[in-house]
């Protein structure tokens, strides 16, 4: 579904290489989970992925490929078709992510206008479904609303339902539970797992949380400064990191917390 | 609406406040206007006579109250000078200085705003330099030079319009023509400026968190720009054109001397010589009024196209 292969991005301006050497694959149906610290390039892999490396200010080299279509190197015109319509990408920070001057329904239809010539109505009413499946209440209400007159969580929630609307095969989430309160994130992952259970959309689903990722998916990777150092079923790599950088990071989780979780 | 009401009458307001200060500074400058019509040879009897058939004597609220009361029945007091009504006076040349307003207003708004997104689009590239020397050389060009200039080239080479025979409003037409060229004068200056905070408020969008999520949902650049870039950009645009109307409304006084046009600066300026002090008084009204409606204006604009603003506007 998703191959990455031996990706590399060097940014002009650093020294070192923000991805060295990454390959990684997400099967159909799954949700590839993908932990580090802050600045360790998990989100660079993303970005490759979704098209949105800044092309001119950095160096970069590898596969990306989408059923078989390159991406990493591919010209804006086909990304562009890939964009939105094969993939969607949910990011940090909803507030900012969004456009302040435009009603969210009209933000969450904007893939239709883009790749679809569905008239107003049924991009509505489009519209008013994607809303719904991220269950968001009163969606007709919603869908007038402008950003800053709804909660992180809902907007979050708004953001998927437009990164969805089309029926993506692959769900970019970075990190998009981290600007959230403990309990809308859990409820925004049980609202990820619905939609991968039902929709069968693969995800790849980015977290510095270990813990978080551990709630939601099967496979996990783990990297550090550019490469990973880990990858392999979730729970083994819980139980039995074989990397002393995965080590660290599960000592860094609060033993209560480990026990309290532990299935 | 309920905004829009509510900002209909602050300007009023504003517009109370600014002609109590107009009223009260010409009276604590002015010196006797009954002296200066008169001249130095005056008996004081006479000059007593003329202060009493002014109205001079009275206090100075009840002037006031009286004065401004006027202005809302049109009747914007005499003049010392022409001893006609001040409207009568000023009413063409207030016309006359409206057309160059618009017309300078409407030149740099639709030069401005094409020539900021193309400047926008085309930066980092190899001309910018270029254009950084054209834009900094056109602000710094004051509108009185560039004035003399033009009613050379197209006047007095050029034979385009007649330089000094302003053909009136009757004849709109060459009258526009006319004015024209003096617009340009006024509209330079601030085109390289709106052009340049146009430029750098567009490339700041353009960093910001939403445009990226616009192009992960396959948008192309000139899409992005226009369905979400552009109305962002746009909010200290419109605030800036309002603050751009009160220079247009400066800079007026200057060009309409170098032209020669009948506008209301240069009644302005030989009203001040003359110190007659009803038409002063009149004209910077009537001017004020046109720079705080530009702003009124702006705001509710902004509201529109901004519902964040609307928040505040109702609290
Ligand atoms: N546009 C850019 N220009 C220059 N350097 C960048 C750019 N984007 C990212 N980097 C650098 O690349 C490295 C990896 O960054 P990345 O954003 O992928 O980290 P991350 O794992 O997502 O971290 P976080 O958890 O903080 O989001 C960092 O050193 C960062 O400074
Ligand atoms: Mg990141």
């Amino acid at each position: 579904m998703l191959e990455i292969r031996d990706l590399h991005v060097k940014f002009h301006n650093r020294d070192r290489e923000a991805v060295a050497g990454v390959s990684l694959t997400i099967h159909d149906g799954e949700i590839l989970g993908l932990v580090g610290e802050s600045g360790s390039g998990k989100s660079v892999t993303a970005m490759s992925v979704a098209g949105l490396l800044p092309r001119k200010s950095c160096d970069y080299s590898g596969q990306v490929l989408l059923d078989g279509t390159e991406l990493l190197h591919a010209d804006r015109s086909l990304l562009r078709q890939v964009q939105g319509r094969d993939m969607g990408v949910v990011f940090q920070e909803p507030m900012t992510a969004m456009d302040p001057l435009m009603k969210i329904g009209h933000q969450v239809e904007e893939v239709l206008h883009i790749h679809t010539d569905k008239n107003k109505q049924e991009r509505r009413a489009m519209a008013l479904e994607a809303l719904a499946a991220v269950e968001l209440p009163e969606v007709e209400v919603v869908y007038e609303k402008y950003p800053h007159e709804l909660s992180g969580g809902m907007l979050q929630r708004a953001m998927i339902a437009a990164a969805i609307i089309q029926r993506p095969k692959l769900l970019l989430l970075d990190e998009p539970t981290t600007a959230l309160d403990v309990t809308i994130q859990a409820q925004i992952l049980e609202l990820l797992k619905k939609l991968n259970r039902e929709s069968g959309m693969s995800m790849l689903f980015i977290s510095h949380n270990l813990n978080v990722v551990r709630k939601l998916c099967r496979r996990v990777a783990v990297m550090q400064r550019g490469v990973l150092v880990e990858e392999g079923d979730t729970e083994e790599v819980f139980h039995d990191p074989q990397h002393p950088y995965t080590q660290r990071l599960i000592a860094a989780i609060p033993t209560r917390k480990r026990k309290e979780d532990a299935p | 609406m309920k905004y829009a009401a509510k900002r209909l009458l602050m300007l009023l307001v504003t517009m109370v406040i600014v002609s109590f200060l107009a009223f009260l500074a010409f009276d604590l400058i002015s010196g006797d206007p009954a002296t200066a019509m008169l001249g130095t040879q005056a008996t004081p009897e006479s000059v007593a006579a003329l202060r009493e058939e002014l109205g001079l004597n009275r206090p100075f609220l009840v002037r006031y109250g009286e004065w401004l009361l006027g202005f809302f029945t049109g009747n914007l007091g005499t003049s010392y000078n022409y001893k006609q009504p001040v409207w009568d006076l000023i009413g063409t040349k207030v016309m006359v200085t409206l057309c160059l307003s618009v017309l300078s207003f409407l030149l740099i708004t639709m030069v401005s705003i094409p020539l900021g997104l193309w400047s926008a689009r085309r930066a980092g590239g190899r001309l910018d330099g270029v254009r950084t020397a054209v834009n900094q050389l056109c602000m710094a060009v004051p509108p009185f030079f560039t004035g003399i200039l033009l009613s050379w080239v197209f006047g007095v080479m050029l034979h385009w319009f007649v330089p000094g025979s302003f053909p009136g409003l009757e004849h709109f037409g060459s009258a526009l023509k006319y004015l024209f060229f003096a617009a340009v004068a006024i509209a330079i200056p601030r085109i390289a400026m709106t052009v340049r905070m146009l430029r750098s408020t567009i490339m700041s969008e353009m960093q910001k968190d939403y445009v990226r999520t616009a192009i992960s949902r396959g948008n192309d650049r000139g899409e992005v720009l226009r369905r979400h870039v552009l109305k962002n950009a746009l909010v200290p645009v419109v605030t800036f054109l309002a603050q751009t109307m009160a220079e247009i409304v400066a800079g007026s006084i200057v060009v309409e001397q170098v032209f020669a046009i009948p506008g209301l600066g240069r009644m302005l300026v030989t009203s001040i010589s003359n110190r007659d002090y009803p038409t002063v008084q009149a004209i910077v009204v009537i001017l004020a009024f046109w720079v705080v409606l530009a702003g009124t204006v702006a705001d509710i604009v902004n509201q529109c196209i901004d519902p964040r603003l609307r928040l505040g506007g109702d609290a």
